[in-house]
């Protein structure tokens, strides 16, 4: 480039310089000619010289005169105007060939970046729909597992009432007078703690009755700690605390009468009403 | 293209007529006609840095083609015209690939950055 400007600012003096420069010798080694020679046969040597073909042949043009000048011992500015217009055009060219070397860069780019747009659009559907299909699969599982309870709970005899479904464990699956569960109640707890575990919105209320043998303070901590002792069977077996809730109701609720020993029987027992997804009904 | 050729070689002639002072309508058009691609020139390439300094040169070249248009040295002006011309073109060239150049790779980050959202996105 500052060979270029030093070579214009040879050629702002050129009209002086024209006579001067008839009678000047030429150099061996001319500066803006060998410049010339290099921009020229840089662009003819690109495999798209074609897009700038017009500046091409000039710069070919004017290095030939250029060249044949020195030759001939010609001016010295007429070379050094030859090579100047020479290397311009050149640069030129140069110039255009990269600038089409960017917009095929630019053409095949768009093209690439509306292919991972596309994919990424693809891929994102896909996952949307594997989501979809997990979320159904799961609401199926749902629903099979709330049946399931429902299911245990019919097996089991449990009855339903305006207050849900009621099971009631009997009096012979307690030790007499105590609280601890016999042997005998475990299969129906385990069978409750498993349906309770896989239907995690299903919640159940814990009742402990008692005849009226004894005082009612006896007979109201019995039924407390009869309540808890179911609790604390299911807790065991992996169900959530907040699933279930206990109360105990002593003597005064019973279903028979207190005045026969079949009628006692019945009124020892436990009552556990399961309830629709965690609206545990009032303890009264 | 072909004036330009025409120009350059006639330029030998000219050159031994310059010294007898009369100046043609031709060499008048030509320097008026580089003036005027040197200013259309300067509105293309605008505020961009590449092809400043051409930018520069061509109005230099222009304005010494004046000159010595006003000194009758027809042979001179008509080369700094050719010059000016040329440098201007230059100048547009060169602000026209750095656009260009800019652009493609403007787009080659955007692709990579959604490449890389892409390959995220994937591993949740």
């Amino acid at each position: 480039m500052k060979k270029v400007y030093i070579a214009s600012r040879v050629l702002v003096g050129a009209g002086l310089a024209a006579v001067i420069a008839a009678c000047s010798t030429t150099p061996d080694r001319i500066e803006s000619l060998e410049n010339a020679r290099t921009l020229v046969s840089q662009v003819e040597g690109s495999p798209r010289a074609g897009v700038a073909a017009l500046n091409v042949t000039e710069a070919r043009k004017a290095l030939a005169e250029a060249n044949r000048l020195a030759e001939n011992r010609g001016k010295m500015n007429d070379i050094e105007f030859q090579s100047t217009v020479a290397s311009l055009n050149a640069q030129i060219a140069n110039e255009k060939i990269k600038t089409a070397q960017a917009r095929e860069e630019i053409e095949k780019g768009t093209a690439e970046r509306q292919a991972v747009l596309l994919q990424s659009r693809e891929r994102e559907a896909q996952a949307r729909a594997l989501e979809a299909e997990r979320r159904s699969q799961e609401a199926r599982e749902a629903t099979l597992r709330a049946q399931a309870l429902e299911q245990e709970l019919a097996d089991l005899k449990a009855k339903k009432t305006d207050r849900g479904v009621v099971l009631t464990l009997g009096d012979v699956l307690f030790e007499t007078g105590r609280a601890n569960l016999q042997p005998g109640a475990y299969s129906t707890v385990d069978r409750l703690a498993q349906a309770l575990k896989e239907a995690p919105g299903r919640t159940v209320l814990i009742e402990g009755h008692t005849d009226s043998v004894g005082s009612a303070e006896f007979n109201q901590r019995l039924s407390e700690n009869r309540a808890e002792s179911v609790e604390r069977a299911l807790l065991e077996r992996g169900v959530a605390a907040n699933q279930i809730r206990t109360v105990g109701k002593g003597e005064t609720t019973p279903i028979a009468s207190n005045d026969t020993a079949g009628g006692r029987q019945q009124n020892r027992r436990v009552e556990m009403i399961f309830q629709e997804d965690r609206a545990i009904a009032s303890d009264e | 293209m072909n004036k330009l050729s025409l120009a350059i070689a006639s330029a030998g002639i000219v050159g031994i007529l310059a010294g007898c002072g009369g100046v043609s309508e031709v060499t008048k058009e030509r320097v008026a006609r580089a003036t005027s691609v040197v200013q259309q020139s300067q509105q293309a390439v605008g505020n961009s840095e590449a092809g400043a300094i051409e930018m520069q040169r061509a109005r230099e070249y222009s304005e010494a083609a004046q000159n010595e248009l006003n000194k009758k040295n027809a042979d001179a002006a008509e080369r700094l015209a050719i010059q000016a011309q040329l440098s201007a073109e230059l100048a547009v060239a060169k602000s026209e690939s750095a656009q260009a150049r800019k652009a493609a790779d403007e787009l080659t980050a955007s692709i990579e950055t959604l490449r890389q959202e892409a390959a995220r996105s994937q591993t949740p």
